[in-house]
C-alpha cells in the first residue's frame, strides 16, 4: 500500500496535496455545522458553487470567481437567525439548493458543454487537479483554517447558546455570518476538484463518526481530522488498484468508516447496558 | 401614577415598557425601578410575561415602546437560561460550560490563569458539582445541568443576576439550597437577582417583595400576603 501511495504522490501530487487540504478543512467545519443543525448547508452551499462555476464559464470568468459571488449571497441569506421567524433555516436552504440545482442544469443545458465538463461540474474529479486548482484551494483553505483555529471559542459558544452568548457581549451576529463565510469559501475553493458528493461527505460524513465516538469536543475534530484524512488516502488508494473514480472511491471508504464507528458505539452502549443490569442484579 | 422614591440606588429603571409580539400585547405600561441588592422573584402564571420581562431588561427583547435603563456596565450582568436552551448533541463538558462564563475576561484566546480556575472550582464546589467538571453536559441530570448554568452565570460575579426559571428541574432541597445561595449573594455581596419562576413556593422564598407578573401587567407586592411595598413602581 505504501508503494502504490507512494507513486500516487509522485504521478498525482497536486491531487493529493487538494484532498488533503480539502479534508482537514471541511472536517472540522463540518463538527460545527452538525452540531450547528445545519447540515445540508454542505450540499446546499455545493450546489450553489456549482452553478457559480457554470455561470463563470459560461461568461468567461474564472470560475471560482463566480462561486464565491454566488456562495457569498447564499451565505449572506443563510446567517439570518431564521430560528425566531415563522420558517426554519432548513426550509432556506432547501430553496436555495432547489435554485442552485435546477440553474446550474439551465445554464450548462444553454452553454456549449460536453458530456465530460458537466460530468465534472456536477461530480468533480480530484486526480484532474492542475496547479491552478491547488493554488486556489490553497489560498483559500490556509487562512479559513487560521481563522476557525484561532476564533474557534467565540463561534463554539454563539452555536452553542446563542442568547447567553450575546449577553456575554459575543457579537454572535458577527461570529455566525464569519463561520458560514469561511464555509461558503471552503466550498467555492473546493467544488471544482471535489464535487458536491465529496464536500458534502467530507462536512458530514467524517464528523459524525467522530461525534459518535467521543463527547469531548478536542476529541471529536482529532477523530473525524483522522477520518477524514485516512478516508482520503484509503480511497486514493483502492481508486489507484481498481481504477475508480478516486471521488466516490473516498466517499464510500468514508461511509464505511462512519459504519465502523457506529458499530464500535453500538457495542459501547450494549456493554454499558449490561453492566447497569448486573449492578442491579447484585 | 406616581412612584414614591427608592430607599437604594436604583440599578434597573422601567420607563413606560410596551412589548408587542405581532398583534398581542405582552407587557402593558411597564414601569418600575430595581433597587440594587434586591432579590426580586418575578412571579405569575404561564404565559403571564414574566420571561419577557426579564429578555427585554436582557436586551434581548427590542421594547415596542419606553425603555430600560441599567446604571450597570453590560459585562456586569450574568444570565441563566432555561437548561433546555442547550443542545445535548454538543459534546462539551460541564467544566467548559462553567467556563463559559469567562469569556468576558478571556476573550477568544486566553486560557484561564490560576485564580480564575480557582474561582471556577470554588464555586463549582459550592453547588456541588464537584466529581462532575469532565462530565458531559448532555449526560448529567436536569438538576445539574441547572446548577451547572447557574454557576456558568456566577464565576463572572457579575453585578445583576437575570434567572429564567432556574429551579424549575430541581429537587426541593436542592431548590432551597440555591434558592438560599442567591439570597446570601445578594445580602452579603450586594447582587441584584432577577429570577422568572412560575411556582415559588412563597413560604420558602428568601425574599420580603416579590414581582407579580400577570398578562401584561406588573407590580411589586410583599410576599407572606402583607400589603403592597410602598411603591418602587407597577403600573395602574
Amino acid at each position: 500500500m505504501t508503494d502504490s501511495l507512494k507513486t500516487l504522490i509522485l504521478f498525482f501530487p497536486h491531487a493529493v496535496a487538494a484532498g488533503v487540504a480539502i479534508s482537514v478543512v471541511c472536517t472540522l467545519l463540518g463538527v460545527f455545522t452538525i452540531l450547528k443543525n445545519v447540515v445540508f448547508v454542505g450540499v446546499a452551499l455545493s450546489e450553489v458553487a456549482a452553478c457559480g462555476i457554470a455561470l463563470g464559464m459560461t461568461w468567461h470568468i474564472q470560475p471560482f470567481v463566480g462561486a464565491v459571488a454566488l456562495t457569498a449571497a447564499a451565505v449572506a441569506a443563510l446567517s439570518y437567525p431564521f430560528e425566531m421567524h415563522r420558517i426554519p433555516r432548513d426550509a432556506v436552504l432547501g430553496v436555495i439548493f432547489v435554485f442552485a440545482s435546477a440553474l446550474g442544469i439551465l445554464v450548462v443545458s444553454k452553454s456549449g458543454f460536453g458530456l465530460h465538463e458537466v460530468k465534472g461540474l456536477l461530480y468533480g474529479d480530484l486526480i484532474l487537479t492542475s496547479q491552478g486548482d491547488l493554488n486556489v484551494i490553497l489560498a483559500v483553505l490556509v487562512p479559513v483554517l487560521i481563522y476557525f483555529l484561532c476564533f474557534m471559542r467565540p463561534t463554539l459558544y454563539t452555536f452553542l447558546d446563542r442568547e447567553s452568548a450575546k449577553i456575554m457581549g459575543i457579537r454572535t451576529a458577527l461570529w455566525e455570518f464569519l463561520y458560514f463565510f469561511a464555509l461558503g469559501l471552503t466550498v467555492s475553493a473546493a467544488s471544482k476538484a471535489a464535487g458536491a458528493i465529496l464536500i458534502f461527505c467530507f462536512l458530514v460524513v467524517a464528523p459524525a463518526a467522530g461525534l459518535l465516538l467521543s463527547r469531548r469536543l478536542g476529541w471529536v475534530m482529532l477523530i473525524s481530522l483522522c477520518g477524514g484524512l485516512g478516508s482520503t488516502f484509503v480511497g486514493f488508494y483502492w481508486s489507484f488498484r481498481c481504477d475508480l473514480p478516486v471521488n466516490q472511491a473516498i466517499s464510500v471508504t468514508a461511509c464505511i468508516w462512519f459504519g465502523v464507528a457506529a458499530t464500535v458505539r453500538f457495542i459501547q452502549w450494549m456493554a454499558s447496558r449490561l453492566s447497569a443490569c448486573m449492578k442491579q442484579r447484585r | 401614577m406616581s412612584y414614591p422614591k427608592p430607599q437604594q440606588e436604583s440599578i434597573i429603571k422601567i420607563e413606560r415598557l410596551f412589548v408587542r409580539y405581532g398583534r398581542s400585547e405582552i407587557l402593558h405600561d411597564v414601569s418600575m425601578e430595581i433597587p440594587k441588592g434586591l432579590f426580586l422573584p418575578f412571579m405569575g402564571p404561564n404565559g403571564a410575561g414574566k420571561t419577557t420581562l426579564l429578555r427585554t431588561i436582557l436586551g434581548l427583547i427590542r421594547p415596542s415602546a419606553g425603555k430600560v435603563l441599567k446604571t450597570f456596565h453590560p459585562s456586569d450582568l450574568g444570565y441563566v437560561p432555561q437548561q433546555r436552551s442547550i443542545d445535548n448533541l454538543y459534546p462539551v463538558t460541564a467544566g467548559q460550560i462553567v467556563m463559559m462564563g469567562l469569556y468576558p475576561e478571556l476573550g477568544p484566546w486566553r486560557r484561564p490563569n490560576r485564580e480564575q480556575k480557582e474561582r471556577l472550582n470554588r464555586l463549582m464546589e459550592e453547588l456541588g458539582l464537584n466529581g462532575h467538571a469532565g462530565k458531559a453536559f448532555g449526560e448529567l441530570s436536569g438538576g445539574m445541568k441547572q446548577k451547572v448554568l447557574i454557576a456558568r452565570a456566577l464565576v463572572a460575579e457579575p453585578e445583576v443576576l437575570v434567572m429564567d426559571e432556574p429551579t424549575s428541574e430541581l429537587d426541593e432541597q436542592s431548590e432551597r439550597d440555591v434558592l438560599h445561595k442567591l439570597s446570601t449573594l445578594c445580602e452579603k455581596r450586594g447582587k441584584t437577582v432577577l429570577l422568572a419562576h412560575h411556582g415559588l413556593d412563597m413560604k420558602a422564598a428568601p425574599t420580603s417583595t416579590v414581582c407579580r407578573v400577570d398578562h401584561g401587567s406588573v407590580r411589586l407586592v410583599q410576599s407572606k400576603n402583607e400589603p403592597e411595598p410602598d411603591g418602587r413602581g407597577g403600573n395602574p
